[in-house]
């Protein structure tokens, strides 16, 4: 019985160290998009006087990216540009489950097709279920160009 | 020599042990319905061989995703066929799904000696609802990458891990190429061969403990040894017990097929699930879930506000802690229907609700949306030139993309102008479209529409407010 006890620890042992040399690797690789550091990643969205004052616009932005892929390379905003000239640049994504939000420029404001959510220009939410404003941008304006940084916000917005 | 050569591949084949353990076993007798597992198991091949076929085209690239399930339905031979296949089956299985799991909560599939049975279930349950989304994420369509980001959505509210959770699906902070990869290992590697995994143990354990049967729930056992030789005592019974092969598998088979026609019929009554315009995430869309989340879209539209921020991730957990603390909580020997009300009630809660939640997701106006025409006037009606004007400005203006107009057009989120709940004299219009009381939900139309425009729409809310009601 001692012969056996010890010789299953071995096996067990064994198996541990083999699995972990070939699983551990597997996860951790796989794992990896949720380990790395998010740099901010830059994207032009038009020149500045583009933008009315008092007005949004749809603005469609290029998002850099390492697979070159065409569908999902560009992604549309909106940029509110208050009668002082303030710049503000919202995501679509309603935040309340991530639907893309609509402008409409009659009523000027937001409406999600998904259940309900009504934002008004300033992104504040009116109706339905969303408790948050819409999402921001973190904005940069250089040389008459406005640039907006794709990773301020989370990665689901 | 015929003979000879059967009986050696019956032993070296080791067909006999089988033949003896699992075709000719006796079994308790069960009514129809029972064929549900049969049925579910029968789907899961039905998809696997459609899920198969098509990854001979199915491209997992976001550039020509979309273009190869277009290929494969519309330029493929018997593509659409195939397709369509899989999607209904699908669509049945999550329905045959719902129908197995109360099933066994009605006649008690959850008790002693059946416990392991029904967790491993509940893992099955958990693999098969990851099926059912992810497989209509790989169309790439909008209702694909938007139904995507809801999901990612629901990921990143669960506290402290959200976001590493969200980049792990994703790969990568945009969503991308590397999110349909993603998806797509999920779907075809990772999630069937689970599935096959986690179905070849629950069916061991159906042959092992048996099914519930009519005569336990009369007989009461206390412990899992009686409740055994319970059971085995119905099998063996000429009465209340039959062989699983050919009885059992005929019995069952039937509903199978029966299931795969109505897939089949529904596949040449409605073709395969439609396909929105490729995924972007700049057009303007209307993305809607597939229906057999109707219920879950609706109930997340209609909760209080204090509930909705937890609620989202809180549900699923709550309801697959539930799952798994059934068999752990209720150890009582009673397994009728009578005996047990608050299961019974809870059931039946379910069902009317999930019943009920869909009805109202595909009734309710949920939201506002722009309206690009003006509303058309009822039939033998006319009006003056301002209240015209103010007709065209009702929808120019956006009034339209919330307000109906005694059920002519216009959306219906806010309220009907032949409904106002109290009439206004054209000032007090007027001053109500500028600058809406606190706490109404309309946008202030002071300094975004003219004296002049405001004063067109008050005429046509005259007008409108005595329209003859549609519906």
């Amino acid at each position: 019985m001692e012969r056996r006890n010890f010789l299953g620890w071995v096996t067990k042992i064994g198996g541990a160290a083999a699995t972990a040399v070939v699983a551990g690797p597997a996860v951790v690789t796989t794992l990896s998009p949720a380990l790395e550091r998010r740099e901010p990643r830059w994207a032009s969205v038009g020149q500045v006087v583009e933008f009315p004052h008092g007005q949004v616009r749809n603005a469609i932005v290029e998002v850099p990216r390492e697979d070159r892929a065409r569908s999902l390379r560009h992604r549309g905003v909106f940029v509110l540009r208050s009668a002082e000239g303030e710049l503000t640049v919202f995501s679509r994504t309603c935040t309340d489950l991530g639907c893309p939000v609509t402008w409409d420029p009659g009523s000027g404001w937001f409406f999600c097709p998904c259940h309900g959510g009504i934002f008004d220009r300033e992104g504040t939410p009116r109706a339905g279920p969303p408790k948050r404003p819409l999402y921001r941008y973190a904005t940069r304006i250089e040389s008459g160009v406005l640039w907006i940084d794709l990773n301020s916000l989370p990665p689901m917005a | 020599m015929a003979r000879k050569f059967r009986v050696w591949v019956a032993d070296r084949f080791g067909w006999n042990p089988f033949r003896r353990n699992v075709l000719d076993r006796r079994v308790a007798k069960t009514p129809w319905y029972y064929g549900d597992g049969a049925t579910l198991t029968f789907l899961l091949g039905v998809l696997v061989i459609t899920g198969i076929a098509m990854t001979f085209t199915y491209t997992p690239s976001p550039d020509a995703a979309y273009e190869s399930v277009r290929h494969i339905t519309d330029r493929q031979r018997l593509g659409w066929f195939v397709r369509g296949l899989h999607y209904w089956s699908a669509g049945l299985m999550m329905v045959m799904l719902m129908w197995h799991v109360l099933r066994q909560i009605l006649v008690a599939g959850y008790k002693f000696p059946r416990e392991g049975t029904w967790l491993i279930g509940v893992v099955l349950f958990v693999l098969v609802t990851v099926m059912s989304f992810t497989g209509y994420v790989l169309r790439w369509d909008e209702r694909a990458i938007h139904g995507m980001r809801v999901a990612l959505q629901t990921f990143g509210r669960i506290p402290l891990i959200g976001e590493e959770l969200v980049l792990l699906i994703q790969g990568d902070s945009q969503p991308g190429g590397r999110l349909l990869t993603r998806i797509f290992a999920v779907h075809v590697i990772v999630v069937p061969i689970l599935i096959f995994l986690f179905v070849t143990w629950h069916v061991y354990l159906v042959i092992l403990h048996g099914v519930t049967s009519k005569g336990e729930r009369k007989h009461l056992t206390h412990t899992a040894e009686q409740q055994k030789r319970e059971y085995k005592a119905q099998a063996k019974d000429e009465e209340k017990g039959e062989t699983f092969y050919p009885d059992t598998v005929i019995q069952s088979g039937a509903m199978g097929l029966i299931v795969l026609g109505i897939a089949v019929v529904l596949v040449f009554v409605s073709g395969p699930g439609s396909l929105m315009p490729e995924a972007n995430l700049v057009e303007r869309s209307f993305p809607a879930e597939e229906w057999w989340w109707w219920w879950y879209s609706a109930l997340i539209a209609l909760l209080p506000e204090w509930i909705a921020s937890w609620f989202i991730v809180v549900f699923p957990l709550a309801v697959l802690l539930g799952l798994i603390m059934l068999p752990l909580v209720d150890r009582g020997p009673e397994r009728g229907m009578r005996k047990r009300p608050i299961v019974v009630a809870l059931v039946c809660v379910i069902i009317v609700g999930i019943v009920g939640l869909s009805g109202l997701r595909l009734r309710s106006p949920w939201t506002g949306w722009p309206v690009a025409e003006a509303l058309p006037l009822p039939a033998g009606l006319t009006l003056n030139a301002d209240a015209e004007r103010g007709r065209q400005l009702f929808a120019r203006q956006g009034c339209a993309s919330c307000h109906s107009v005694a059920g002519h057009g216009g959306r219906q989120v806010a309220v009907d102008l032949a409904r106002l709940p109290e009439l206004r004299s054209h000032a007090g219009l007027m001053q109500y479209i500028r600058q809406p009381p606190v706490g109404v939900a309309m946008p202030a139309y002071e300094g975004w529409a003219t004296d002049e425009e405001i004063a067109r729409l008050a005429d046509y809310v005259l007008a409108a407010q005595t329209f003859p009601r549609q519906r």
